[in-house]
């Protein structure tokens, strides 16, 4: 398979399923440096199981999935697990702090998984927690601040690793529209500013507005979409 | 304006719904009736709490069950056994009649169990029937224990076999044994009664202790006894409380639907108290269960150097009925305690906020409690009689209560200070500082059981040096004795089938008897020793030594206020088996002191450890008078890496003479209960640390359940297995090592204490300390490992699915 010109992430031909259910059937996907692109559709589309295979948490039936010119569908667990750590970041629906964390430990944490020392991974993270405004609550546990609060914190702890591909998962799924709005905001500013692209999983509009391309899944397959504008 | 709609409107209820009238405490029944229907109902996690809550009760029960039926036993042993006594040391000797029986006692030993064994002759036909027989066994034939018989059965039984040859006619019934596993017969015997003397052969009329006693405890070993069953009692008190909160988030959860749809906070408490009683009942259940099975096993098993019947171990039926009731009762109690720090609103659970700091004041109170209420018993001892039961009772479950209490302070302060590592040690610790009263409770049972055994070791350690003593015997110089009945020498063919056993090396073969100056009531008496020079130079350092050679020996620590130089006088006349006032009259045989009477020295440290002194006779010295009054004696030296050595000897000297009896010679003498209780206590320890081992595990997948998605989104990032199961280890290993060092710290202490209060030297037994931290320590292990499957199964990029 020849990747699209000049993209970082590609897949072509995606198939898998879970049991009878079959969640992707042929889906397509590329994204280019710097890019947004919102993955939408209804729920149980296979949106969520496009982002996984792209990142390599699941493996596909078959198709093949491209990173940096490297088959990533080739990797073995181990190869995968450290391109996650190195290349990829990641925000869940429900942020998926761990609990007993503080803020910042929360946020330091992806590097220090890469074997950065505590202290320079705490100093890191601080840059981006006051990147993303988050700064004063450093010292709290995620059970002590709010929602969009808690999202924003997994946003930094999603860009701390200097992500080439940032994976979003409903990042706003659990917020109201202003926190939304501004987690969205604070997430693709600061994607852009690194040359970050960004798989954004989404099923709202108003989300997917922020996007620079949309590509819908339905039914397992995707389709891009020209954004009327 | 009206409004006419031409229908009257109907009136809306006011008021409260009504409830069929139902009365408070019908509600507070039909409240607990759907806990109880929840926890059967509640799924896998509702069943596995239920099962594991009734696990925990039934052990608790059957556990407290034994412990009430275990004075019974004792009190029933005893009696038994009182029933059955036949030789006593009576001074007054029956005459013959149509109504008295010989007993002779010919028990022995086969390995390392003894044998009670007893030939009968009857001299009427109305002579008494030993308990549990039905009738006399004739010459040649016997009459044997279960337990016997199935040992002389077996292979391993062969060598016994050839002891005990008489045909087996009949079993002894139960209420002629005191154990089902005690070794036991009665065989025909026929002219006994002219071997009748105080110890071992005697005449009576009837079974029974003329002067009955009731049975005393040793105090050291009834305080052995409470501690073990405290020890064993509390892990599993602590693993109740942890069974009855297995899956308690789900629970919540549940009890918040219920508030959703109108419960009100009772109910759902009331809910939740359902829930933990139809554990308790079903442990009640587990409990009959687990001691009708422990009663029978108790049939089989060998504990404490002593066996028991079943039918023995018979609860009192009070005690068992405040068993059943205080047991659920607790249970329940627990949960609602438990839920104490909860509340369950219809939106979710709320935890009462940051749980305050926990206080050390009143933590510290309850061992201190109980170090009080030992206090007053330091130094009693054993010679100074009993301990308040009560006293220690309390006092060791107050020290062991104080672990549970202590143990939550003790971790959350020193997780509190424990810094940031790697991010396998920074997770697991800041799981810990974030709940350390969850992992705490976690590791209360394995604490209290460590500190409990380590106090036992330690009071092991310290009896055993109390009860094994020093017998002083040579066995360097013998290792086996052979005392024949009296009146009969060890002739030569007896020694010679004694040379000729495989394994004997050497034997040294002698008569002795009882020399006094006078014939009634002597002022100085000795031995009399009848051997050849070979054997008497084994005992003395004699000058030179012919048959027909008389010696007396000088200075002996034997004779001890004897002037031997007097006694033994040339010419003297002294009588062999003198008489005493008020005893029967002894064979007051009399032998004079032939003149040339050589002296001699005494030898150290032979036979029975001290140096033997008296007079010496070579056999052609001896005047076949004194027969009578001497009894033979062989000391014999083995070769005892020859399998059964002892056995073989033993087999040899039943067909010399089967009134014949054997003591095989040691360096020390302890009683073996020590080895059993020590094995038991290991046995049970090993079992609750298994159960708690059990209860952790549970817990701990029942938490890493709850986290799956955390930890998919973990491994979703990049985290490493390693990194996550390393910091599963650790959550574990940090409070177990902290629950260890305490239960180490305090299991001392209550040892020293113990130790104190029998009155014996303070002795650390490290070994033990090391074995039971190790068994913590292996309980660790092998929940982190056992937990590692389904903890890799969970961090499966699965658990990131939603749909």
């Amino acid at each position: 398979m020849t990747p699209p010109a000049g993209s970082l992430l590609s897949a072509e031909q995606l198939r898998k399923a879970y049991g009878p259910t079959l969640a992707l059937d042929g889906a397509e996907f590329s994204i280019h440096p710097g890019e947004v692109v919102a993955v939408m559709g209804p729920s149980g589309s296979g949106k969520s199981t496009l982002l996984h295979c792209l990142a390599g948490i699941v493996t596909p039936d078959s198709g093949t999935i491209m990173y940096g010119g490297r088959e990533l569908s080739a990797m073995s667990d181990a190869e995968r697990s450290a391109l996650r750590r190195s290349d990829f970041g990641f925000v869940f629906q429900f942020g998926q702090l761990v609990p007993e964390l503080t803020c910042v430990e929360n946020v330091a944490l992806p590097l220090r998984l890469n074997g950065t020392s505590r202290k320079e991974a705490e100093r890191a993270a601080l840059t981006w927690m006051e990147r993303l405004e988050v700064d004063d609550l450093r010292k709290k546990r995620p059970g002590e601040v709010s929602g969009g609060q808690g999202q924003r914190v997994a946003v930094a702890r999603s860009l701390v690793t200097k992500p080439r591909v940032l994976f979003a998962d409903e990042p706003t799924g659990a917020l109201d529209s202003l926190n939304g709005e501004r987690v969205m905001e604070l997430l693709t500013d600061a994607a852009r500013s690194t040359d970050a692209a960004v798989v954004l999983v989404t099923h709202e509009a108003r989300v997917a507005a922020y996007s620079d391309r949309e590509v819908v899944v339905r039914d397992g397959r995707s389709r891009n979409m020209e954004r009327a504008v | 304006m009206s409004l006419s709609t031409g229908e009257r409107p109907r009136a809306l209820p006011t008021g409260p719904v009504p409830d069929g009238g139902r009365s408070r405490t019908r509600r507070v029944a039909a409240d607990l009736a759907m806990g109880v229907r929840f926890a059967f109902t509640g799924g896998r996690e509702g069943w596995t709490r239920a099962v594991l809550t009734a696990v925990g009760v039934g052990l608790g029960v059957a556990l407290l069950l034994l412990t009430t039926a275990l004075p019974n036993a004792l009190e029933v042993r005893h009696e038994r056994e009182t029933a059955r006594t036949d030789i006593t040391y009576v001074d007054e000797r029956l005459p013959k009649a149509d109504d008295t029986l010989v007993v002779a006692n010919v028990g022995s030993d086969f390995r390392d169990d003894s044998i009670r064994g007893r030939a009968l002759e009857p001299e009427g036909p109305r002579a008494p029937l030993p308990p549990g027989v039905e009738r006399f066994p004739a010459k040649g034939e016997m009459v044997v224990s279960p337990a016997l018989k199935e040992l002389l059965a077996s292979d391993s039984g062969a060598l016994l076999r050839e002891r005990l040859p008489d045909r087996i006619v009949g079993t002894i019934g139960e209420s002629g044994l005191i154990g089902s596993g005690e070794l036991a017969f009665y065989q025909g015997a026929e002219g006994l009664a002219p071997h009748i003397e105080g110890g071992r052969i005697v005449r009576i009329d009837g079974y029974g202790d003329p002067n009955p006693t009731s049975e005393r405890s040793d105090p050291v070993l009834l305080l052995l006894i409470l501690v073990i069953f405290v020890v064993l009692l509390m892990p599993v008190v602590v693993f109740i409380a942890a069974a009855v909160r297995f899956g308690g988030e789900r629970r919540d959860r549940r009890l918040a639907a219920l508030r959703l749809v109108g419960s009100d906070s009772g109910m759902t408490r009331r809910i939740a108290a359902g829930e933990a009683l139809a554990g308790a009942l079903l442990g009640l259940v587990f409990g009959a269960g687990f001691f009708m099975a422990g009663r029978q096993l108790a049939g089989t098993a060998v504990v404490f150097d002593i066996s028991v019947f079943p039918s023995y171990l018979n609860p009192s039926p009070l005690l068992a009925l405040l068993v059943a009731v205080a047991v659920p009762t607790a249970a329940v109690l627990v949960t609602l305690l438990a839920l104490r720090g909860v509340v369950i609103e219809p939106l979710g659970v709320v935890r009462a906020g940051r749980p305050p700091r926990r206080r050390l004041w009143w933590r510290l109170l309850l061992p201190l409690a109980g170090l009080a209420m030992l206090y007053p018993m330091i130094g009693a001892g054993r010679d100074n009689g009993d301990f308040n039961q009560y006293l220690v009772t309390g006092g060791v479950v107050l020290v062991l209560v104080g672990v549970t209490a202590l143990l939550p302070w003790v971790v959350e302060t020193v997780v509190a200070r424990l810094g940031a590592g790697g991010v396998a040690w920074q997770l697991a610790v800041r799981r810990l500082q974030m709940s350390s009263g969850t992992a705490a409770r976690m590791v209360n049972g394995i604490a209290v059981a460590v500190a409990g055994a380590i106090a036992l070791q330690m009071l092991f350690a310290g009896a055993e040096g109390d009860y094994t003593r020093s017998t002083g015997q040579d066995v360097t110089w013998a290792q086996m004795e052979v005392t024949l009945p009296s009146a009969v020498p060890v002739s030569s063919a007896a020694a010679g089938k004694l040379r000729d056993t495989r394994g004997v090396n050497e034997v040294y073969d002698y008569s002795e008897g009882h020399l006094g100056d006078r014939a009634l009531d002597p002022e100085a008496t000795t031995t009399l020793t009848v051997g050849g020079c070979a054997a008497l130079r084994e005992i003395a350092d004699l000058p030179s030594c012919a048959d027909g050679d008389v010696f007396a020996v000088h200075g002996a620590e034997w004779d001890t206020g004897v002037d031997m130089a007097k006694l033994a006088a040339p010419g003297r006349k002294l009588y062999l088996d003198p008489s005493y006032e008020g005893s029967p009259k002894s064979l007051e045989i009399p032998w004079t002191v032939p003149r040339d009477v050589k002296a001699a020295k005494p030898r150290r440290g032979l036979l029975a450890g001290i140096d033997r002194g008296g007079v010496l006779l070579t056999p052609k010295a001896a005047p076949d008078t004194l027969a009578p009054a001497l009894e033979g004696h062989a000391y014999l030296r083995l070769d005892e890496s020859v399998p059964d050595v002892h056995d073989r000897v033993r087999n040899t000297v039943a067909a010399v003479d089967p009134l014949a009896s054997t003591v095989t010679w040691t360096e020390t003498e302890r009683t073996g209960r020590f080895d059993a209780v020590r094995t038991g206590l290991f046995v049970g320890a090993a079992c609750v640390l298994a159960l708690i081992g059990a209860s952790l595990l549970v817990s701990q997948l029942e938490q890493l359940r709850e986290r799956k998605k955390l930890l998919s989104a973990l491994v979703a990032f990049g985290t490493r297995r390693r990194t996550l199961s390393l910091s599963v280890l650790w959550q574990t290993a940090i409070p177990v090592a902290l629950g260890l060092l305490l239960a180490s710290v305090v299991g001392l202490t209550l040892g020293a204490v113990l130790l104190k209060m029998t009155a014996t030297p303070v002795r650390v037994d490290w070994t033990g300390v090391l074995a039971m931290a190790g068994i913590g320590a292996a309980v660790v292990l092998v929940v982190t490992l056992l937990s590692l499957p389904p903890l890799l199964r969970l961090m499966r990029p699965e658990g990131l699915r939603t749909e």
